[in-house]
């Protein structure tokens, strides 16, 4: 059964052939041609290694635990100063809180106010659970932070999912510095950490 | 000098002003919007009145929540500069260990919008702005170039005009959150290896 749909690198090249194939590519850039030499000892290790990243399900990138997922959409007239009056108000108090699984994520307004960029890196075994969780946990927040979108259906409507995949744009490559480290199990490990500390303080 | 600053809220206004802003921004939106707003006021007049972590500043240029920023990117490819970089980004097989040994970059995404015309790089790091690219600048210079020489007008990364042009393609994002703002990416780094000896120890003495 073929589960992966990303456009994959072909494995069976040789580190040898990517280079080639990439002095051939960076041949009419002068700055990057000059780059390029320079970089090649360093980069054949990066070369050899292992595809790292994955599909993180419907639409993005995963690498390890943590995917992402960009999307770009049009506001309806006068809903970037809806928005920006509301994410003004929150500051960076969201109720994604209640949501363990959002790592980060922003808001940027594009092309004079009249589109919206949403980028987020969040942990899951899916997209699809991903925007399940966020669907049945914080669906009036999630409306009123995207009311201000066209075509956008509602939390509660089936068909958001849909939507959200409509004006997904995957990444063509995604790096995490942690890709073992959910938000949920940073927060685990923060608490270790505090109780050792504490214990140390005790017996020294 | 002018530097750019983050456009932040008045700090006077009490939460029920804030409510009542709100109130008169949301009053031309179709009634599920204005629904969701009166459901979710609740909430919001709690984590108005006790703010975990403001946004502020990352420097010349973008936002910052606790320790950690974020830079948002949008220019346009220079000719061929899409094919070159879908090239080097498939080849490295999403292998970036030079960005591990700068260590200061918790993620990172390379976009290509619009047919292929435009590239947005997006990423959350630690620290200020200037830091963060003259680190950058220092450690891994012809990676960077091999990387964004791919945009239009890419100075190049020893140029003094390099600072400039990233600032003036930046785009501030108008809200910001990271789970963790207390946790640099070297702060995960211990944080992971605390607990690693953790588990060693307790199994020696469970």
């Amino acid at each position: 059964m073929a589960m992966q749909t990303l456009t994959l690198p072909k494995q069976d090249q040789t580190v040898e052939d990517k280079i080639q194939q990439l002095r051939q590519l960076y041949a009419d850039s002068p700055m990057g041609k000059a780059a390029l030499e320079n970089s090649i000892p360093a980069l054949r290790q990066q070369l050899a290694g292992a595809l790292r990243y994955e599909s993180a399900g419907r639409v993005g990138l995963r690498q390890g635990k943590v995917s992402e997922l960009t999307l770009i959409f049009k506001f309806v007239p006068g809903g970037a100063k809806r928005l920006r009056g509301l994410l003004q108000m929150l500051q960076a108090n969201f109720s994604a809180e209640k949501v363990t699984t959002v790592h980060d994520m922003r808001f940027v307004f594009l092309d004079n106010d009249t589109k919206l960029l949403f980028a987020t890196a969040y942990d899951g075994d899916s997209w699809d659970s991903y925007l399940d969780e966020f669907a049945t946990k914080i669906p009036d927040e999630l409306d009123l932070l995207f009311s201000e979108l066209e075509e956008f259906p509602g939390f509660r409507d089936p068909s958001v999912k849909d939507w959200i995949a409509k004006y997904q744009i995957p990444a063509q490559s995604w790096y995490v510095a942690h890709p073992d480290l959910t938000v949920v199990e940073a927060a685990r490990q923060k608490r270790v950490n505090k109780a050792v500390e504490e214990f140390l303080d005790k017996i020294g | 000098m002018a530097t750019q600053t983050v456009n932040t809220s008045k700090q006077n206004p009490t939460v029920e002003d804030k409510i009542q802003q709100l109130r008169q921004l949301y009053a031309d939106t179709p009634q599920f919007a204005r629904t969701a707003l009166e459901h979710t006021l609740k909430d919001l007049a709690s984590v108005a009145s006790q703010p975990r972590s403001r946004m502020e500043s990352a420097g010349r240029t973008g936002v910052r929540q606790g320790k950690v920023s974020e830079l948002t990117v949008i220019a346009p490819f220079a000719p061929g500069g899409a094919a070159r970089l879908r090239a080097v980004l498939q080849a490295r097989n999403g292998n970036f260990d030079d960005t591990d040994r700068v260590g200061t970059v918790h993620d990172m995404r390379f976009v290509f919008l619009d047919n292929d015309t435009k590239l947005l790089f997006a990423t959350a790091y630690d620290g200020d702005w200037d830091i963060y690219i003259e680190d950058f600048v220092a450690k891994i210079p012809n990676e960077m170039d091999v990387l964004f020489s791919c945009w239009e007008g890419w100075p190049g990364i020893h140029s003094p005009k390099v600072k400039d042009w990233i600032a003036k393609h930046q785009i501030p994002a108008e809200g910001w959150y990271v789970a963790h703002p207390d946790l640099t990416v070297a702060e995960a780094g211990r944080v992971k290896r605390v607990g690693k000896a953790v588990e060693e120890f307790l199994d020696k003495v469970g």
